[in-house]
């Protein structure tokens, strides 16, 4: 795994990448979306992560051939993207507008992408797609009258109704229902078993943990951690994490608090206690045994740190 | 051209209030010309070919269901994110803009010119139309061509294609060109009437144009092919706006 400054932990990069982004920036006027981003990917999944804003579109778009990039390559297959409308023959997109044509039908909007691919069977690429998707029982309704969730899934066959080697997808997941997610999630992991290289974007670390072999965290723009998922997640995991606990003695919580190694610091505040550790799991299970050794009752037991974008900055000025 | 995006725009085009709109503005010089026979009806050519066909139709009427269709056709698609499904293929960027320039020219002719033979064939009802009515169906077809060039490159090189084509419309050709006699060779509406002119066998006194006919037929020849030109390089370097 590479992050910003270079820590060096698992992956190597792959043999033969179909993805290769190649020192890009892209600036809006005086905003820079993408700071000087770099790297390759081969089949498989590989989830980008973010917070909302960091600048996982403007990749997205700009390896879809949407966006040309101020400065720096993006390839796909060793060509640039950037006007190069012939890669989509090889490349199936899912954006996260949920724009669609509603006076079309299911069935006639996946057919009208396979014919725009110039497929030689486009109802039958059609009718596999749809029922890849498990749309076939709504392929006769309007597009319009579509939930989110079978929005997002009519997008993805039309994505995959020239079965590409290439799949983009921009918070896919958006909209979906568990079960449908669960669903979309397998139809990846085929796709990617196939020998697919697959990039998708998310804001939900539940997301990319479940479904990405690698992961490209973006925050504010830049890299800052490229690679195998479970050595990142241990970075985030392992990271000091904040506590607010209230209890019936904050006092002598906090000196029994203290005596655990899992903790290594304990403020006492006005009437409540803030709580250190760097081993998340063993504190949340720590800390309740403690209290009730104690015989204290606790009243507020709240993480403080856990929103994505504190774990991305933790990441970043690491 | 593509056959499949010509098909999806002139479904796209099939909706209720757009033919509404567009059944309203064509049904205008028809109504004129029926209140003008209702009245005196004296100077029958100079009135259908200066105020009916060309003040009526050819400077309102026909920009105005160009400008409807024209700048519909692809901007509402990359306005409403569906455009993407059209870019994100192995298309060539000019069959896209030959496909959605084409149907939306048919369209508007489908609708234009029936009301412009109708509402001269009533203006001139009782004397022979010394070529007025013909001249000005095949001035309006040409302008049909002209204008929708213009609005399709609008709808793909600026989100606000409505607004730059309604200053066109009524601040260069209404006003400008009638102004300042030099800006006649960037004139769609001038291109029109040199036609019109040129086929009409009406005495100058009654009905006369900036430009001849065939440098009309050149300029509007040239005007339609950069239109098209300059929207398939648009499109060809076409960027999504929004960002994450």
């Amino acid at each position: 795994m590479k992050t910003e400054s270079q820590t060096q932990a698992t992956e190597a990069p792959p043999p033969t990448p179909t993805i290769e982004v190649l020192d890009v920036s892209r600036w809006y006027g005086n905003v820079v979306a993408v700071n000087d981003v770099s790297f390759s990917l081969g089949p498989g999944i590989t989830g980008m992560l973010g917070p909302n804003g960091a600048g996982k579109s403007t990749i997205l778009h700009m390896a879809a051939g949407f966006l040309r990039p101020s400065k720096g390559t993006v390839r796909i297959a060793g060509r640039s993207t950037w006007r190069n409308h012939e890669m989509y023959r090889t490349v199936g997109l899912v954006m996260e507008k949920e724009a669609v044509y509603p006076f079309l039908s299911g069935y006639q909007f996946v057919l009208f992408n396979a014919k725009l691919y110039g497929l030689s069977d486009p109802a039958g690429a059609t009718r596999r797609a749809l029922h890849t998707v498990d749309m076939g029982a709504a392929q006769d309704r309007r597009v319009g009258g579509y939930s989110k969730g079978m929005k997002q899934r009519i997008k993805v066959a039309a994505a995959i109704v020239h079965d590409p080697q290439v799949l983009l997808l921009d918070e896919p997941f958006n909209g979906t229902d568990p079960a449908q997610r669960l669903q979309m999630m397998d139809l990846l992991r085929r796709m990617a078993d196939e020998g697919r290289t697959i990039v998708f974007s998310s804001h939900i670390l539940d997301e990319v943990e479940r479904l990405a072999q690698n992961v490209l965290v973006i925050v504010a723009g830049r890299l800052v951690a490229f690679g195998d998922f479970r050595a990142i997640r241990r970075l985030m995991t392992d990271r000091p994490h904040t506590f607010t606990l209230r209890s019936s003695d904050n006092r002598r919580l906090a000196v029994a608090l203290v005596a655990d190694e899992s903790i290594f610091g304990v403020e006492l505040c006005d009437d409540y206690l803030t709580v250190r550790t760097s081993r998340f799991a063993d504190f949340t299970r720590a800390a309740p045994r403690i209290a009730k050794r104690e015989n204290i009752t606790m009243q507020e037991f709240l993480p403080t740190d856990e929103s994505l974008e504190s774990v991305f900055s933790y990441l970043v000025n690491r | 051209m593509n056959a499949t995006i010509f098909a999806l725009t002139l479904r796209q085009f099939a909706g209720w209030r757009r033919f509404l709109l567009m059944i309203g503005l064509v049904l205008v010089p028809g109504a004129v010309a029926i209140i003008y026979r209702l009245g005196g009806h004296v100077d029958q050519h100079d009135w259908t070919a200066n105020i009916l066909l060309n003040g009526i139709v050819v400077t309102t009427i026909l920009p105005l269901a160009c400008l409807i269709l024209g700048t519909s056709a692809f901007g509402s698609e990359i306005e409403d994110g569906t455009a993407i499904y059209i870019l994100a293929k192995p298309v060539p960027r000019r069959e896209i803009i030959a496909a959605k320039f084409v149907a939306s020219a048919l369209v508007v002719a489908v609708f234009v010119l029936p009301a412009t033979t109708v509402a001269g064939l009533v203006a001139l009802q009782g004397v022979s139309e010394q070529g007025v009515i013909t001249g000005f169906a095949i001035a309006t077809l040409v302008g049909v061509l002209g204008y929708t060039a213009i609005f399709v490159l609008l709808s793909v090189a600026t989100s606000h294609a409505l607004l730059f084509g309604l200053a066109y419309v009524f601040i260069w050709e209404g006003l400008i060109t009638e102004l300042f006699s030099g800006t006649r060779y960037l004139s769609v509406r001038q291109y029109c009437l040199g036609i019109a002119d040129f086929i009409t066998t009406v005495s100058d006194q009654e009905f006369e144009a900036k430009l001849g006919g065939p440098e009309s037929l050149i300029l509007a020849t040239l005007a339609v092919a950069a239109a098209l030109v300059l929207a398939v390089r648009r499109l060809e370097a076409f960027e999504l706006t929004d960002r994450d």
